[in-house]
């Protein structure tokens, strides 16, 4: 949907202020999993401002990169940026860590991994049966591909030929305790997925033109776009530090946090 | 109680095109009906329960009304988190229905016995939870549980349960139905357990006991204003269920009557709080762990407020 050349910096510039979005609700909440929410601002981005036609249906299976979450929702015009400021995570609030099935944009209570891709499997194919044109695009983590349940959906979806399904993987490489690969390796993932029958790509997950054309691929089978993250994207100092999962701010850390993110995108 | 929800599933799922199946591959032959009457809404998604849930959670988001099937411990034990988050938490109109309720599938052994999926089940917001009696009330609780917008799990026994309610019973949802009057004991059950409640109350009437038997084809929301009604004025209260005396039947009763401040002694017939480690038929488990009739007479004489006990003291 959106053009080569005007299109591209409209979803740079629109991704830029969904992490500082992210980043002043993360800040006013005290919350943490900020290091999750910057690795897939620009994939969320692109597909809901890039790919993305009305109707589709977008799943965040690793909910709890709400905060990244909810600021793309802003910057789509679902959720005010007032609401996402003041509703995150605050005592009476009205945006959970983890987003809940029932939110603006929200398809999904996420929080508990692995469940997305089995929804998904069933949204679409209710899609097919209805021969609607919708789309279902689900966004898990890499992490988050350690539950079963994900591999039991991958093993159907590609059984089925659910050709409406696209499965984004934000391959941020860490997970709870450090490395994917020192944890569980799940590497060559692209090999494994396409041995389930599906067909793959491999992006760079903060290039937009390239998220945005393997995301566009609709090959007659369930697509995988393996995002390659890196988590705490975007903030110098939590880039690609398993403690940016973990790690809250306050409010007189504002600065230090924006000033950051300023430097990155100065650079 | 299998045979009559297939078929009510399938004359339901030919008017109504919203109604999907799914099985985690068990049921054989038995949604050969519905194939032929919803084309293309029928799926066997493989033995990979968490994904039979998730995938009905998805179809019920997407504006369908699907049933998943298995057997009752692989439909809310196995997959429990997603029938929590997929199916609860999201109030989807996903109706889970577990074949083997209790110790139906007896030689089997505890893995596919259900006793603790009421408990289970009971405790989730949102979740509605039927304890059909015998073929015809699952007939009638599979139509009421097709047109309920909200998450059911339908329990049910397996094959071949006899018919224990008076024809014509009526059923609907969150209501206790009084299936026999009388005066000195209240039986509660659930589930074909009213059989052997109903032999109980024989049994006790010809020792001289008149009991009142209530059967309960709602677990949840449970109809402690029924229930209390029922209970009133009578020595005792007996619960049988064919589950863990812990967090069914027998817990939703006792918390009933303390709260409505009752204060009639109650016993609780139930696995006692154990796996049924005991190898053999369905029959033979209901005697060996003392839910059968006889025992559930005996509890009934021997309980304190009971005419008998009176009469002893």
């Amino acid at each position: 949907m959106a053009d080569a050349s005007g299109g591209m910096s409209r979803l740079a510039e629109s991704a830029d202020a969904a992490r500082r979005l992210a980043l002043e609700a993360a800040l006013a909440a005290g919350s943490s999993h900020i290091g999750s929410s910057l690795s897939l601002i620009d994939l969320v981005t692109v597909l809901r401002l890039g790919v993305m036609w009305p109707g589709d249906r977008l799943l965040l299976s690793k909910g709890h990169a709400a905060a990244g979450f909810y600021a793309v929702l802003a910057q789509a015009g679902v959720l005010s940026r007032e609401e996402v400021l003041d509703g995150y995570c605050r005592d009476g609030g009205t945006l959970a860590g983890h987003p809940e099935r029932g939110y603006p944009g929200v398809e999904i209570t996420g929080g508990s991994l692995g469940h997305g891709p089995s929804i998904a499997i069933g949204m679409a194919l209710a899609d097919r049966h209805d021969r609607s044109h919708r789309r279902t695009y689900c966004v898990v983590g890499d992490g988050e591909l350690n539950e079963g349940s994900v591999w039991e959906a991958i093993a159907l979806a590609g059984h089925l030929r659910l050709a409406n399904l696209t499965v984004a993987v934000d391959a941020n490489g860490l997970q709870g305790l450090g490395r994917a690969s020192d944890i569980l390796d799940l590497e060559p993932l692209a090999d494994k997925l396409e041995a389930f029958g599906w067909s793959v790509a491999e992006a760079d997950g903060h290039d937009h033109e390239a998220l945005q054309r393997a995301l566009s691929v609709q090959p007659g089978r369930p697509r995988a776009v393996v995002a390659r993250t890196v988590k705490g994207y975007g903030v110098g100092f939590l880039e690609g530090d398993v403690m940016s999962h973990y790690r809250s701010f306050k409010p007189d850390q504002r600065d230090l946090l924006l000033g950051a993110l300023e430097e990155r995108r100065a650079a | 109680m299998r045979d009559a929800f297939f078929g009510e599933l399938a004359a339901r799922a030919a008017e109504d095109e919203t109604i999907w199946a799914l099985t985690g591959d068990l049921g054989i032959g038995l949604f050969d009906e519905f194939e032929r009457v919803a084309p293309g809404r029928y799926l066997n998604v493989g033995i990979a329960e968490q994904n039979l849930v998730g995938i009905a959670a998805g179809l019920a988001y997407a504006g369908k009304t699907p049933i998943a099937y298995s057997i009752a411990p692989f439909l809310t034990s196995r997959p429990h988190d997603q029938v929590r988050v997929d199916v609860a938490l999201a109030r989807a109109d996903v109706k889970l229905v577990g074949v083997g309720g209790g110790v139906a599938y007896g030689t089997l052994g505890p893995t596919h016995h259900a006793i603790e999926d009421i408990a289970l089940m009971r405790a989730l917001p949102n979740m509605t939870v039927l304890t059909p009696a015998d073929p015809a009330e699952t007939a009638a609780a599979t139509r009421a549980m097709l047109g309920h917008d909200g998450p059911v799990y339908l329990r049910l026994g397996k094959n071949g349960e006899p018919a224990a309610l008076p024809e014509g019973s009526e059923f609907r949802i969150g209501r206790a139905l009084t299936v026999r009057d009388g005066g000195d004991v209240t039986i509660l059950s659930c589930g074909p357990m009213l059989t052997e409640a109903l032999a109980a109350a024989d049994l006790l009437e010809a020792d001289g006991v008149s009991a009142r038997v209530v059967h309960i084809g709602t677990i949840k929301p449970f109809d402690a204003a029924g229930v209390v009604d029922a209970c009133a004025g009578v020595g005792t209260v007996v619960t049988v269920e064919e589950h863990t005396v812990l967090g069914g039947l027998g817990s939703a009763v006792a918390e009933t009557l303390a709260e409505a401040g009752c204060g009639i002694p109650l016993r609780r017939i139930g696995m006692p709080d154990c796996f049924a480690h005991a190898v053999g038929s369905r029959d033979h488990l209901i005697r060996h762990y003392g839910l059968d009739a006889p025992a559930i007479a005996a509890a009934a004489r021997r309980a304190p407020g009971s005419t008998t006990e009176r009469a002893a003291a």
